[in-house]
């Protein structure tokens, strides 16, 4: 028999190298050990603490604030619920009557949307607790918003994952020509908006009849699915102003339906990206299973590929919920009153005349994150499960 | 109404390439309502791209599919009437075993009371009707496989396919199911379609076994008689467990020459490159001296009922079925000799049997 | 067969013998394909591609507000013109006299690199919508070597270019690394993973606004709760919002821990995405850990990191809301973001040099994600494949 060649000799086991050599396979020695959980926990506590502080300040009054820091509550000072008062009970339309309206115009609201734009959603009403009112406006249009995108996203992605388009290269050229030859003559040429946009868009089903059939180079799913993706990189503020001008010209400035759109568009492309790799991990046996057993796509969509995502189905609506919820941007842009959502009302504290009113606007940002706080929880362990990850690799 | 069960169907010169290549070369078959016809090929031999074809999740690149008396090569996989049993099993895992058996029938839209009665029936036919609430993942393998076929049959389909339903089972249920599988079809007289790579998975089920070998159909006939005349070598050596022994040397006249020995073959010609096939059982180990071709052995592995004796002849092995209590040591002369009707020569070009 | 002759041939109930032809439904499947996919693009179209186009328009006019809406006077390139030279010269891109004899030779080395990188890549043979690309890459990296040996290599103040690339670069680098670091300290066997797993994600999933005024409040010199560190280093009557550098660093500091934990969570799933076996493999052939990292761990999860960074920094061209709240752009402009730019240009009613900005953000963005993305990323997956 031979023996080894190569073999790493293990020597006498000296103090020092105990201190530094793992135990066994799997373990780790003691000063890696010690560094680790100081830096861990050093991390833990810089991230706690803004959040604590954010929470402790919600229970401080003026004095408490002005007159330096106070650290822990009923020790340096004594924590109270004036700023809550504020927020929610000194507010002269703070009542039961108020918020009773204001939950059935969430109701109609919600059962509006289906048919709106026929119908616009109602804007809750402005003489209300004015925190109520952000935090009804942020729930429905967080909540109706990441409906919309996770729907038309995950179908979007599931008809990328399964099903073969080929649009031509031409008739994409030809839209973007007639959208930019609508916008120039409306804007310089004075023409109403909608005439041109019906012009154009006649034009564009007609050339792409006729003149489509001549084309030959094509676009496959990858280039669609790499453009959808690609919208991310563009930034809000290249799109808002004309966005704020659309809107303004049909009269959507400051209603939910305005941020619930754009919220929707904002988010497509993570929902497309995300649930497109979930669709294509699926073995394709199932569908085609149910595609013999006599299941239309539809159905087989609802009934078979949906259930089956379902957490990355889940994860996917929480980000994309977290990420409505916390927008700021296109709100500060679209929404001026009626609409305000939680963001804004932060943003407003700070204008005040007597400087920020810190306890006051502490209280705003608590509302707010503790919900996104229970959430993260939850979407963390889709992360951690590796519920996201495809996505990243692909 | 007229009976479905039992239907014929037909390919006409179905071709297949994707891009460049081709996967399946104008294939025609003729199946009897009734029949359970196997594809046999190795992988990629295109049987899979014929049965999907078939069932219409591929379209044919030219040739016609037909079932019954209808054309249905443009027809949606749904309208076809076909129901498919996947390797996989496709078992939808968020639905109970119930709920998959019944699956073909909630998309009929069928009442419940009568999804409930078929369900129970078509359970009770694969003998887990007390499984039904379960779910796919709480089943062993041979479960999943009885739920995959209730949910094919429950429908009662023109044609039945199959795409390996037994590869994923071990080698004891498979042997088992393969049983049932066939006293179920002929059972319910279905015409059926079945894939496989198994060459006894073909030769035990099949009335009748298509090879196909690179896109291309080989041979079509019962098992016995692709075992006893196999049209051509790649047939001969695909069919046989432990395969077909083949000797290379040359053929003069009636006789076959190698360099460890020559023999009379039943055939006769000219051939400088020729190959001589026999079947193990068609060997005997006789003394050097009388033997046709010598060797020495090479390894004896004890089966059971016989042992299998590899002879190592000139640059050829050649294996034995010797009777049980044979004795021998590894390396050992000896010789062997075949039996006269049962020896096959073939062309090594072409591959083509002389006859 | 005892229990039914169900399955004998010619006995099936009607009902579900074949499907019911149904004339809507059977349309509706047919176009299924069309139905899947036509919400998500007709939105993408009417509220991003779109937009994208018209503000075209507005970069390229001047916008007044009147009476009846609003009237567009064509100006070709005025407003691009115009964040080049002259008084806008100086807010976007920074003040470019003066400069140092540094930044000259840093500016010759990045130039020279580039050209070079540029002529192995055409006598290589690269295609030549490849060489288009690559052409377009270089001018992109020569015009920010230009940029920052005219800023910060020369003491120039800075424009809000200049700003948008710190924040990208420097903050993108540092949230990396710390990032990376503490996701390789969580794939360790240490016990209380779980905690410190939920609570590094928390950060990520709270609004910017809270962070920018959370930050506000804990780094505020007199009452905040840093004020004894302050005071013991005599610092008590500083205020680090008047000074360009600490009020960079300080906004860089709340950007970071918001984002550090994108970074750690994605890092950490990569990581332990690494199969186990390979690991074990090694350590059975008594690889340290050092070397199981460097060689097994690290190269199988650079492309997915490249990939993380390449989102990190997709999303970094777009800060705002952190400079608006904890400095409001300030110290003069010193922290002031593109996006931020073309915001107050915005509320000054100048639209057509917001749209400007906005779009020279946009190409900023484009050019430098889809260089990294097709030179770094897509050259990591190509190693591994």
């Amino acid at each position: 028999m031979k023996t080894s060649t190569y073999k790493i000799e293990k020597s006498h086991r000296s103090l020092l190298m105990r201190l530094f050599e793992p135990p066994a396979i799997g373990k780790m020695s003691f000063a890696s050990k010690l560094l680790s959980y100081f830096i861990l926990w050093f991390w833990a506590l810089f991230v706690i603490f803004p959040i604590y502080w954010v929470i402790i300040t919600a229970f401080k009054d003026a004095t408490t604030v002005n007159q330096g820091p106070f650290y822990i509550p009923f020790v340096d000072f004594q924590p109270n619920l004036n700023a809550w008062r504020v927020h929610l009970a000194d507010d002269p339309y703070c009542n039961a009557y108020a918020i009773g309206r204001q939950l059935l115009l969430l109701i109609h609201n919600s059962l509006v949307f289906i048919v709106s734009p026929i119908f616009t959603l109602e804007a809750m009403e402005p003489q209300i607790c004015k925190t109520y009112l952000a935090f009804t406006n942020s729930l429905i249009i967080g909540l109706v918003s990441t409906a919309l995108c996770v729907s038309f996203g995950s179908m979007a992605a599931y008809a990328l994952a399964r099903v073969e388009y080929k649009p031509k290269f031409g008739n994409i050229f030809i839209f973007i020509l007639l959208a930019l030859c609508t916008i120039f003559t409306t804007n310089y040429a004075g023409i109403p908006w909608y005439f041109s946009t019906a012009v154009g868009l006649a034009l564009f089903f007609l050339l792409a009849r006729t003149l489509g059939k001549k084309f030959i180079r094509t676009l496959h799913n990858g280039d669609i699915l790499f453009w959808i993706i690609s919208q991310r990189i563009l930034p809000p503020i290249v799109v808002i102003i004309p966005v704020y001008i659309m809107f303004q010209t049909v009269g959507l400035l400051d209603t939910h339906l305005a941020l619930i759109i754009i919220y929707t568009v904002a988010n497509l492309p993570i929902v497309v990206w995300l649930m497109h790799d979930f669709f294509l991990a699926l073995p394709i046996e199932l569908e085609e299973s149910a595609q013999l057993d006599g299941a239309s796509r539809f159905s087989i969509f609802w009934d078979i590929v949906l259930p089956l995502t379902r957490p990355g189905l889940a994860a996917t609506t929480l980000l994309t919920l977290i990420l409505n919820w916390n927008e700021y941007i296109f709100a500060v842009f679209i929404s001026t009153s009626k609409s305000q959502t939680m963001p804004i009302m932060v943003a407003a504290k700070n204008a005040g005349e007597k400087g920020i009113l810190w306890w006051e606007m502490c209280v705003v940002i608590v509302i707010m994150i503790i919900p996104v706080i229970l959430m993260a929880i939850i979407l963390q362990r889709f992360i951690s499960r590796g519920v996201l990850l495809g996505a990243i690799k692909g | 109404m007229t009976s479905t069960l039992g239907t014929t169907v037909k390919f006409e010169k179905i071709a297949k390439s994707f891009g460049v290549v081709r996967v399946l070369e104008e294939l025609s078959l003729d199946i009897s309502p009734g029949e359970f016809l196997v594809l046999l090929g190795a992988s990629g031999s295109g049987k899979t791209t014929a049965l999907r074809i078939l069932a219409g999740l591929e379209t044919a690149s030219s040739g016609r599919v037909i079932i019954g008396d209808n054309d249905v090569t443009e027809v949606l996989p749904k309208y076809r009437d076909v129901s498919m049993v996947f390797q996989s099993y496709a078992l939808y895992p968020h639905k109970t075993v119930g709920e998959n058996i019944g699956f073909p029938l909630k998309v009929r839209k069928v009442s419940q009371a009568e999804q409930d009665k078929a369900i129970r029936e078509a359970a009770a036919q694969v003998q887990i009707d007390q499984l039904l609430d379960r779910y796919p993942r709480q089943l062993s393998g041979g479960q999943r496989q009885r739920v995959a076929l209730a949910r094919a049959m429950i429908r009662r389909p023109s044609v039945f396919l199959m795409d390996e339903p037994l590869s994923n089972l071990d080698a004891k249920l498979r042997g088992h199911m393969r049983a049932e599988l066939k006293h179920m079809q002929s059972e319910l007289g279905i015409t059926t379609i079945y894939v496989t790579h198994d060459q006894i998975e073909a030769m035990t089920l099949a009335h009748r076994v298509a090879i196909l070998e690179k896109g291309v159909l080989q041979q079509l006939d019962t098992p016995a008689k692709i075992y006893n005349d196999p049209i051509n070598l790649f047939v001969a050596q695909f069919i046989g467990s432990p395969p077909m022994n083949v000797v290379h040397g040359g053929l003069e006249g009636t006789t076959f020459k190698s360099r460890s020995g020559l023999v009379n073959v039943p055939v006769g010609g000219k051939i400088d490159k020729a190959i001589l096939g026999v079947r193990p059982e068609d060997c005997t180990i006789v003394a050097p001296d009388i033997a046709e071709f010598k060797g020495e052995i090479y390894t004896i592995e004890l089966i059971g009922d016989h042992t299998l004796v590899t002879v190592k002849a000139g640059d050829d092995f050649i294996t034995v079925k010797a009777p049980k209590d044979f004795s021998g040591k590894s390396g050992s002369q000896i010789g062997v000799s075949f039996s006269k009707e049962r020896m096959f020569v073939f062309d090594k070009e072409t591959g083509a049997r002389i006859r | 067969m005892s229990n039914s002759n169900y399955f004998q041939p010619g006995t099936s109930p009607v009902g579900f013998k074949r499907l019911r032809s149904d004339h809507l439904n059977e349309w509706l499947d047919r176009h299924s394909r069309t139905f899947f996919i036509a919400p998500a693009l007709v939105l993408l179209l009417a509220f991003a591609i779109f937009p994208t186009f018209y503000s075209i328009i507005f970069a390229l006019s001047r916008v007044k507000f009147t009476a009846n809406g609003l009237r567009f006077r064509f100006v070709w390139f005025d407003n691009f013109f115009a964040q080049f030279s002259g008084n806008e010269q100086a807010h976007f891109l920074g003040r470019l006299t003066n400069i140092s004899v540094l930044g000259w030779v840093f500016f010759a080395a990045v130039t020279a690199a580039t050209l070079y990188w540029l002529y192995k890549s055409f006598r290589n043979g690269a295609s030549v919508v490849g060489l288009i690309g690559r052409f377009i890459s270089a001018a992109m990296a020569i015009s920010i070597a230009f940029l920052f040996s005219a800023t910060l290599l020369s003491g120039n103040p800075w424009g809000t270019l200049m700003t948008t690339l710190f924040y990208v670069f420097v903050g993108c680098t540092v949230q990396f690394f710390i990032g990376t670091m503490l996701a390789l300290l969580c794939s360790q066997p240490i016990s209380g993973k779980n905690f410190f797993r939920v609570l590094f994600f928390i950060p990520l999933m709270i609004t910017p606004l809270g962070v920018g005024y959370a930050f506000k409040m804990v780094l505020d010199i007199t009452k905040g709760p840093l004020q004894p560190l302050w005071d013991a280093i005599g610092l008590q009557n500083w205020a680090w919002s008047t000074d360009a550098w600490t009020a960079r660093w300080f906004v860089i500091l709340g950007d970071s821990w918001q984002w550090i934990p994108f970074i750690f969570i994605a890092m950490l799933a990569a990581l332990e995405n690494v199969s186990r076996d390979q690991v074990e493999a090694a350590e059975v052939d008594g690889a340290s850990n050092l070397m199981i990292f460097q060689e097994i761990t690290w190269p199988q999860i650079m492309p997915v990191a490249m990939t993380i960074l390449l989102i990190r920094m997709v999303e970094a061209f777009k800060i705002v809301d952190l400079p608006n709240i904890m400095t409001s752009g300030g110290p003069g402009i010193a922290t002031e973001s593109i996006t931020l730019h073309s915001y107050f240009l915005w509320r000054a009613n100048d639209m057509g040099s917001s749209s400007a900005v906005a779009y020279l953000l946009l190409i900023l963005t484009v050019v430098v994600c889809a260089s990294f993305f097709n030179y770094i990323v897509l050259g990591q997956f190509k190693k591994t494949k």
